[in-house]
């Protein structure tokens, strides 16, 4: 489903040049569910945003489902965003003046689907994580758990190959944290590839493997 | 672009700061409503000034006599210039053409009877150009013709006042009336809205007026139209005619009131640049004041996506495009322009409705805008929303979604 190849990243600040990866190579199989830990610093969360196409990659090879991700336009990335991916990031990132049912319709919004269909599939999604009575909640009015599964109902609604998150229970407490981890196996079981980024060994224990990052280079996979 | 959707993201984030959005709006409405309302007072001062005017033909020349301020060829100061029927030929005989032309004099308060009524009423007499250089408008019969002042028939037109009075509105066509103890026949009945000393004339041909109310040769007045001569010509034309005319009536050619002409052509056309001024001042402040209202909500509007930094991050994460995030500013400033724009435009506008009636000044009438201002206004309105819309539009689109969702 993945595949990266030397991929080199670094950051020029003022006359200082940061490399953040440096020729990373790694697969990541259909259905997969991996996590990616590393110490701050590491590049885990810049391996994610290039994963995500929300952030280029200076050399190597990217392909995602057989099509390669290498110096894609800006429009091009979002294009390919919403085909192929869906994000869950630590802080939720829910929008504060949509309801639960409108965020998670959004990213139909952007691939022009109508409005009712849009409705429909939405609260399918938020049937899914349990959620539909509070389709017309606004996110202030949720917990963390809630907003997360919200999140996560977001995420799936595009229908996406892969799934990126981000900390995903890094705002919960434990027992939320457990939830949400199932609720993404399940999902996980349905054949959606899985990348989770997280600092928590626990969390990383609940996925199929683990990818190690150290000073931007893969350290075990 | 413009589908339900959109209107409801745009409808969401503007309420979603409603103290704000309100502020905003209310610079943009203000600006439109002083525009708005400069140009209606703008509007009432030129149709009021106008009005004046119609009284009169623009193109006319209008020929005086008065006494000598100076001394000239033994002549004292202050001796009465006055013209005759003999001038007058003498002026038509040496000018190459004219276009329209009346003589006329002037006799107050001439008893008018007709049965029983009776009333005292100022007369005119007068050629048949009159009609169109004094811009009288008849209600009924015809104006006093060539054949009228050629045979100095006994006719007369009457204005709206003496119909009323003598005639108790009914039609005085045909019928006689007694003016000065002479018989006339009515033939013509005017109405001249814009001047009620007006109506209470009465015009009767020119020679007939002469030989029955003065017995001498003398002439108030000459008009001379100037058909579509350009206002240079005119202009020359008023200054030859004048300096021969002190020539023959032996004035001094620096006297001002011994013989002087008003050159309509002149005067109107001085208003029209006065008009032009003010136009252009009120445009100038309107536009102005909308540009201070643009610069404001392009503030605003840079505040906004600065404040929605996160979530327009998240919008492309989740593949909003480029476009699609300028049309959310951009349409958004647009949105807040045009409704607040037509919110000032509708008071603006409606207020001017309310107070127009109540105003009734010679030189200032109907203070309203007129629909293409509206139009004009609102297009302004449109362009001056996206372009203070650009800025921070550029802004938000090269918001990266890497940093904007970074967890600090």
């Amino acid at each position: 489903m993945i595949k990266l190849k030397e991929i080199d990243k670094s950051y020029v600040t003022g006359s200082q040049k940061l490399e953040v990866l440096r020729g990373l190579t790694c697969n990541i199989e259909k259905g997969e569910m991996v996590a990616i830990m590393g110490s701050s610093g590491s590049g885990k969360s810049t391996l994610l945003n290039i994963l995500g196409l929300l952030d280029g990659f200076d050399s190597g090879e990217y392909i995602l489902s057989g099509e390669s991700m290498a110096g894609l336009n800006e429009r091009a990335a979002s294009k390919y965003r919403s085909k192929f991916l869906g994000f869950v990031f630590q802080s939720f990132n829910l929008i504060s003046f949509k309801t639960a049912l409108e965020n998670v319709a959004l990213p139909l919004y952007y691939q022009s689907i109508p409005r009712k269909k849009r409705n429909i599939m939405a609260m399918e999604y938020l049937k899914k994580v349990g959620l539909e009575e509070w389709a017309t909640h606004l996110p202030n009015q949720m917990s963390g758990g809630q907003k997360q599964r919200v999140a996560i109902a977001r995420a799936l609604v595009g229908k996406p190959k892969v799934i990126l998150a981000d900390e995903p229970t890094g705002a919960l407490d434990s027992g939320t944290s457990k939830d949400v981890m199932k609720l993404l196996r399940e999902i996980n079981a349905e054949g959606i590839t899985m990348i989770i980024v997280t600092h928590e060994h626990d969390i990383a224990a609940l996925c199929d493997r683990t990818i190690h990052l150290v000073d931007g280079i893969i350290d075990k996979c | 672009m413009f589908n339900r959707d959109t209107w409801l993201e745009i409808a969401n984030t503007v309420l979603s700061h409603p103290m704000r959005t309100f502020l905003t709006g209310l610079s943009i409405a203000l600006g439109v409503f002083i525009l708005v309302v400069m140009q209606g007072l703008g509007f009432g001062l030129q149709n009021g000034v106008k009005n004046q005017f119609s009284d009169d033909a623009v193109n006319s020349i209008w020929v005086n006599s008065g006494r000598t301020q100076l001394a000239y060829h033994g002549n004292k100061p202050n001796r009465q210039i006055k013209m005759r029927n003999s001038d007058v030929d003498a002026m038509f005989n040496q000018m190459d053409t004219v276009d329209a032309y009346s003589r006329r004099i002037r006799i107050w308060g001439v008893t008018m009877e007709n049965e029983d009524q009776q009333s005292n009423f100022p007369l005119r007499g007068v050629d048949p150009d009159h009609q169109m250089l004094e811009n009288t408008t008849l209600t009924e019969g015809r104006f006093v013709s060539r054949r009228d002042v050629v045979e100095e028939t006994k006719v007369a037109v009457l204005g709206a006042t003496i119909v009323e009075e003598l005639f108790k509105g009914e039609s005085p066509i045909g019928t006689y009336i007694l003016i000065g103890g002479v018989q006339f026949r009515v033939v013509g009945a005017f109405d001249d809205p814009a001047s009620r000393w007006e109506n209470k004339m009465a015009y009767l041909p020119f020679t007939t007026a002469q030989k029955i109310f003065r017995s001498n040769d003398k002439v108030d007045q000459i008009i001379l139209g100037t058909g579509d001569l350009p206002i240079a010509g005119t202009r020359t034309l008023t200054e030859s005619l004048l300096s021969w005319f002190k020539d023959r009536k032996v004035v001094h050619p620096d006297d001002t009131r011994g013989v002087w002409m008003r050159n309509n052509n002149e005067e109107y056309e001085r208003f029209q640049n006065i008009f032009l001024g003010i136009e252009l001042f009120i445009w100038g402040i309107g536009l102005l004041t909308l540009l201070a209202g643009a610069v404001g909500v392009a503030n605003i509007l840079a505040i906004a996506v600065k404040e929605r930094t996160k979530e327009i991050g998240v919008r492309k994460a989740l593949g909003a495009s480029s476009l699609s995030v300028v049309g959310l500013v951009v349409q958004e400033s647009v949105a807040l322009m045009i409704v607040s724009g037509s919110a000032g435009l509708v008071v603006g506008v409606g207020l001017l409705e309310i107070v127009s009636p109540m105003i009734d000044h010679e030189y200032f009438k109907n203070p309203q805008v007129d629909f293409r201002i509206a139009l004009v206004a609102l297009t302004i309105l449109a362009i001056v929303g996206v372009v203070s819309g650009i800025g921070p539009a550029i802004r938000a689109v090269s918001i990266r979604p890497v940093e904007a969702l970074r967890d600090e």
